[in-house]
């Protein structure tokens, strides 16, 4: 009988794998430190209750090849063993063992065939005494027996050495191929009745099913040579072998035993939430935030319709009082969200040591600001391209040792992982102290993979430059190095950040290092947002994006290489406009230019009206309600209306990019305005 | 219906705290108040959340399972369960903790999916008697195994004067140790020890009684002889019968079905040294719930053989004997410390074993 359904058993492996993930990040993390301070018992041993822990909980869900190598490593981890191995080899086992471990896991969830433990138990048993035969007691030689005769055989066997009959140890094996196992056993009984007495049979349960190998301890008047003779009976046994009995082999002395003490710090106590749940929940205060700006609405019409009515300042008190439970309920809902960047962070010390030593580098990895909070998608989703980031720093940014000496650097490089508070942002830098990006390289590269002409090239800024290796299609190492190539370019780096709604930027000073700034949203749920409206129709952009909103009017814009501009105090601002350009030209037309910021750059949104300042709760759109990228989701407003979140980044490509394009003059082929709403279906959501 | 006993689960696995509490759930009458993940966590949970039973992992971070145990059980006078790993640390630690005063202990959840009825019927009934039972009294003789007893320098091989067949569940290992460590190297009887344990422990159980006794203790194997001076422990998920043999007596271990629920089970060993031994034979049942062990000693009652329970207030759990005694089997009830007295005065003289067949044919013949 089944004692846990299946969706039990589910979800206990779910925590299983999760929990196990943790142990292996604990295995990771001791380990290196163990490599910094080798003689550290302590390490040593909170390594080995990590490994006990996933023994345990790898028999519990039923991962039997899981658990026992943990098993065999555990005992390996050992005071008397581990004090006789040297740590470096202690630390690349266990490292070793966190992989294959890994490997095991990820074979589980996803139902593959189990990765081959053997390296790892080879290694495992280099590190055990006896392999290298110094302190293992004398044991069992090969020939000898495997099997031990119980007390009562021995005395049998010692009283007919006594009689002075010869006695035999007759080892035999049944053939494979014979079909009945316990009729077979009584024939070769029967054959070794004839031959004399038989004192003792091992195993006790000779002639069951799945024996196949068994000893006897017979005395004999016969010779050696006879008995082996009639033993092999053709077709049953398979092979035998007589010899003259000796007296036994002492046993292994049983080994001493000893439990490691245990003290380390304590752990905080943790709630474990199923991350979906947590979504689930905000959901629903997205809902009612909704709800809210429906009542205030309402609110607002009631106050018009009867402005001297009592009812209307209880009616506003009450949607204060609840507008700032609101208020709170959202922001401790965010907070539950909020994950320290540490989460990530930690594992990058392996992800370093590993790609230097791969590149023959030395590196030292600078961690800090790792207790900034960060919403858990967030921080799951730029794992990889920060991982990506800092192999490339490895790889490319930093120089080799002797390079690095004749810079008069020091021999070992320096990778810097840096995340803190910006407003309503988090940054998270990953810096280098290699040998920085050269901007002529880099132009000459684009130039030469055709992303764009050597006229253009001429024109763009130096941080303009830089962006290039952003480019699909754009690499500056050499050659793709197994490290870095991995099909992770920048421009997927820069593509994942970007759709978390957040910016990537670089600084590089030639032979000072590398920075790349990775700036995020605290969260992607619920956002700060403008509304305003384009040719009629009401959008919304994240506030945050919005340095500053000027008016201008329409004769204020200048064209300059089909790009539309504005001469804004000193600067010069390219200009996006969804939609087309009025049809006729009114230079006294007041319009709002609203200053955008992505990254370093700046643009400026023409834009008709404002219409307000809201928080909105941003849903998703899948690509069957809305085709374009230009949109990356939609609200509801508290009277009903659909509002479309643009996606900033993807508008400012979309349409400088295609001024870019060499289009022979007028601005009035530009492609056509996005019309995202038109394409959504009325109350879709 | 009564309130359900309150249980506080301290393991350092995240697994394990999920994976005990949903065990426990499937009984109606026991709810987990809480989790801990180690031992300082386990004592400010305790203040908070009252419960009447901790399970406690040995091996966590921090504050250690045994200092843990010893808080507990001296400060809150709370009853602990043991979840145990199956390692010979394990056990070892286990033992330490037994006599450290940890009520009994279960082995930690093993394959989930095949043998979860199991453990959860294992879990769920300790849990339960440790509700019933409370706090543990002191530990038994605690210096007991501190001194090295003295082992005969040699001993001979010699056949016994009767054979002890000691059934012995909840609450063993301390009584046990208790009965055996009174007991002199020279002691005449030969005695079979089925203590209700999972594989994986006896040895070690073995062992440790051996350090602290002056009898020779081993964990049983197929073919061991009975000696006098000598206990043998039923390994773990195996049954123990006796065979009288023409070169001498020795037990034999199988595989059959659980019996009472239990492998090893009382029942088996007692039911096969009557049949053999017949009025050379004495059984005891001691501290243990259920009634494993207690129609069997009718039969060695029946054999001629003498049947003793041990007395309620001695019992960590009065079970077995009570059935025992309620099914009229017993012949002598008798306290834990005067128990060592009895069987080395019912052991003194050699009683001749009359097997089976031999008293058929007396029976025919008389």
């Amino acid at each position: 009988m089944n004692f846990f359904s299946d969706d039990r058993m589910t979800e206990l492996r779910q925590l299983f794998f999760e929990s196990a993930q943790e142990i292996l990040q604990v295995l990771n993390e001791e380990a290196l430190r163990l490599e910094k301070a080798p003689e550290d018992a302590e390490i040593v041993r909170s390594i080995r209750r990590a490994v006990h822990t996933l023994k345990g909980d790898s028999a519990a869900v039923g991962f039997r090849e899981l658990s026992q190598i943990a098993h065999e490593l555990e005992d390996a981890l050992a005071p008397e063993v581990t004090s006789a191995a040297p740590g470096a080899d202690l630390v690349e086992l266990v490292l070793s063992s966190a992989d294959t471990f890994d490997g095991i896991l990820a074979a589980h969830r996803g139902s593959l065939p189990l990765p081959s433990v053997e390296p790892l138990r080879a290694a495992i048993a280099k590190l055990r005494p006896g392999a290298n035969g110094k302190t293992q007691l004398p044991s069992r030689a090969p020939s000898a027996s495997l099997v031990s005769w119980s007390e009562y055989q021995q005395i049998a066997i010692n009283q007919a050495l006594q009689r002075g009959t010869r006695v035999y140890r007759i080892a035999a094996d049944l053939d494979p191929n014979c079909p009945m196992k316990a009729a077979a056993w009584q024939l070769f009984h029967n054959v070794l009745q004839r031959a004399g007495e038989v004192l003792a049979v091992q195993p006790e349960n000779a002639g069951a099913e799945n024996v196949s190998h068994f000893e006897v301890v017979i005395s004999s008047q016969k010779p050696e040579a006879w008995i082996a003779d009639r033993c092999l009976i053709p077709a049953v046994i398979a092979g035998v072998k007589v010899t003259p009995w000796k007296a036994r082999q002492p046993g292994q002395a049983p080994a001493a035993e000893s439990a490691a003490p245990q003290t380390a710090a304590a752990l905080e106590s943790i709630l474990r939430v199923d991350a979906e749940r947590l979504d689930q929940l905000l959901n629903l205060i997205g809902e009612l935030i909704i709800g809210r700006s429906m009542l205030q609405q309402v609110l607002g019409e009631f106050s018009r319709r009867f402005p001297k009515d009592s009812l209307r300042a209880r009616f506003a008190d009450a949607m204060a009082f609840q507008t700032r439970v609101l208020n709170d309920l959202q922001r401790s809902a965010m907070q539950v969200r909020m994950v320290p960047v540490e989460q990530l962070f930690r594992r990058f010390p392996r992800l370093v040591r590993d790609v230097a030593k791969q590149c023959g580098k030395e590196v030292a990895l600078l961690l800090s600001g790792q207790q900034t909070e960060l919403d858990k998608s967030i921080l799951d989703a730029i794992a990889e391209p920060l991982a990506h980031l800092v192999r490339n720093a490895i790889d490319h940014g930093l120089e080799s040792p002797e390079e690095r000496q004749k810079a008069g650097k020091p021999g070992k490089g320096a990778i810097r992982l840096n995340a803190y508070h910006q407003g309503n942002h988090v940054v998270v830098e990953v810096s280098d102290d290699g040998r920085g990006l050269d901007p002529a390289l880099i132009l000459n590269k684009a130039v030469e993979r055709g992303l764009l002409s050597s006229d253009e090239a001429a024109r763009l800024s130096p941080a303009e430059v830089l962006e290039l290796i952003f480019r699909p299609g754009f690499t500056t190492a050499e050659q793709v190095t197994e490290i870095s190539g991995r099909g992770v370019g920048m421009d997927v780096v820069q593509s994942v950040v970007q759709r978390l709604k957040g910016a990537i930027s670089i600084q590089s000073q030639p032979g000072q290092g590398t920075t790349f700034v990775i700036k995020l949203p605290l969260t992607l749920a619920i956002i700060k947002s403008l509304l305003l409206r384009i040719q009629e129709r009401l959008y919304a952009i994240p506030l945050n994006a919005v340095v500053e909103i000027s008016r201008a009017s329409e004769g204020a814009i200048h064209r300059v290489d089909n790009h539309e501009v504005l001469q804004l105090r000193n600067t010069v601002l390219t200009l996006v406009r969804l939609g087309s350009p009025p049809s006729e030209f009114n230079p006294g037309k007041r319009i709002f230019v609203l200053v955008i910021a992505l990254g370093e750059r700046r643009y400026g949104l023409i834009v008709d009206t404002l219409v307000g300042e809201e928080e909105l709760v941003i849903k998703p759109l899948d690509g069957q309600v809305v085709a374009s990228e230009l949109v990356s989701g939609a609200s509801i407003l508290g009277d009903g209306t659909v509002v479309l979140m643009l996606n900033l980044v993807a508008v400012v490509e979309h349409y400088s990019r295609q001024s870019l394009a060499p289009l022979p003059a007028a601005p009035a082929q530009l492609a056509p305005p996005p019309s995202p709403a038109t394409s959504l279906p009325g109350g879709a959501r | 219906m009564s309130d359900p006993i309150r249980v506080l689960v301290v393991d350092d696995s995240a697994l394990m705290r999920k994976l005990i509490p949903q065990i426990l759930q499937a009984d109606g009458s026991i709810q987990v108040v809480g989790t801990a993940i180690d031992g300082s966590f386990a004592l400010k949970k305790i203040e908070e959340l009252k419960p009447q039973v901790v399970t406690l992992d040995l091996e966590m971070p921090g504050m250690s399972g045994m200092q843990a145990l010893r808080e507990i059980t001296m400060r809150y006078r709370l009853p602990v369960i043991v979840v145990s790993s199956h390692t010979t640390q394990g056990a070892s630690a286990t033992f330490k903790a037994l006599a450290m005063g940890a009520l009994d202990f279960v082995a930690k959840p093993h394959d989930a999916s095949a043998h979860m009825q199991q453990v959860a019927q294992e879990l769920i009934g300790k849990i339960k008697i440790a509700a019933n039972t409370g706090a543990p009294r002191a530990p038994s003789a605690p210096s007991l195994s501190f001194h090295k007893p003295e082992k005969p320098r040699q001993r001979l091989r010699r056949s016994p004067t009767r054979v002890v067949a000691i059934g012995i569940s909840t609450g063993g290992p301390n009584a046990l140790q208790y009965l055996l460590a009174q007991l002199p190297g020279d002691f005449p009887g030969s005695i079979l020890v089925v203590q209700h344990m999972p594989e994986g422990f006896t040895d070690m159980f073995a062992r440790r009684l051996d350090e602290c006794c002056s009898l020779e203790v081993k964990e049983a194997q197929s073919g061991d002889l009975l000696q006098a001076g000598r206990v043998l422990i039923c390994p773990g998920n195996r049954h123990m019968r006796v065979r009288r043999m023409p070169l001498g007596d020795v037990v034999v271990l199988s595989d059959e079905p659980r019996v009472n629920g239990h492998r090893p089970s009382v029942d088996v060993l007692f039911r096969s040294v009557a049949d053999e031994f017949g009025p050379a034979s004495l059984a005891v049942l001691m501290t243990g719930m259920g009634d494993d062990g207690a129609d069997a000693m009718g039969a060695v009652k029946a054999a001629g053989g003498m049947t003793i329970a041990q007395d309620k207030e001695s019992c960590t759990v009065f079970g077995m004997p009570r059935a025992a005694i309620e099914r009229g089997h017993a012949i002598r009830v008798v306290g834990l410390d005067v128990l060592a007295n009895t069987l080395q005065a019912q052991c003194l003289h050699e009683v001749q074993p009359v097997g089976r067949l031999a008293r058929a044919q007396a029976g025919q013949t008389g």
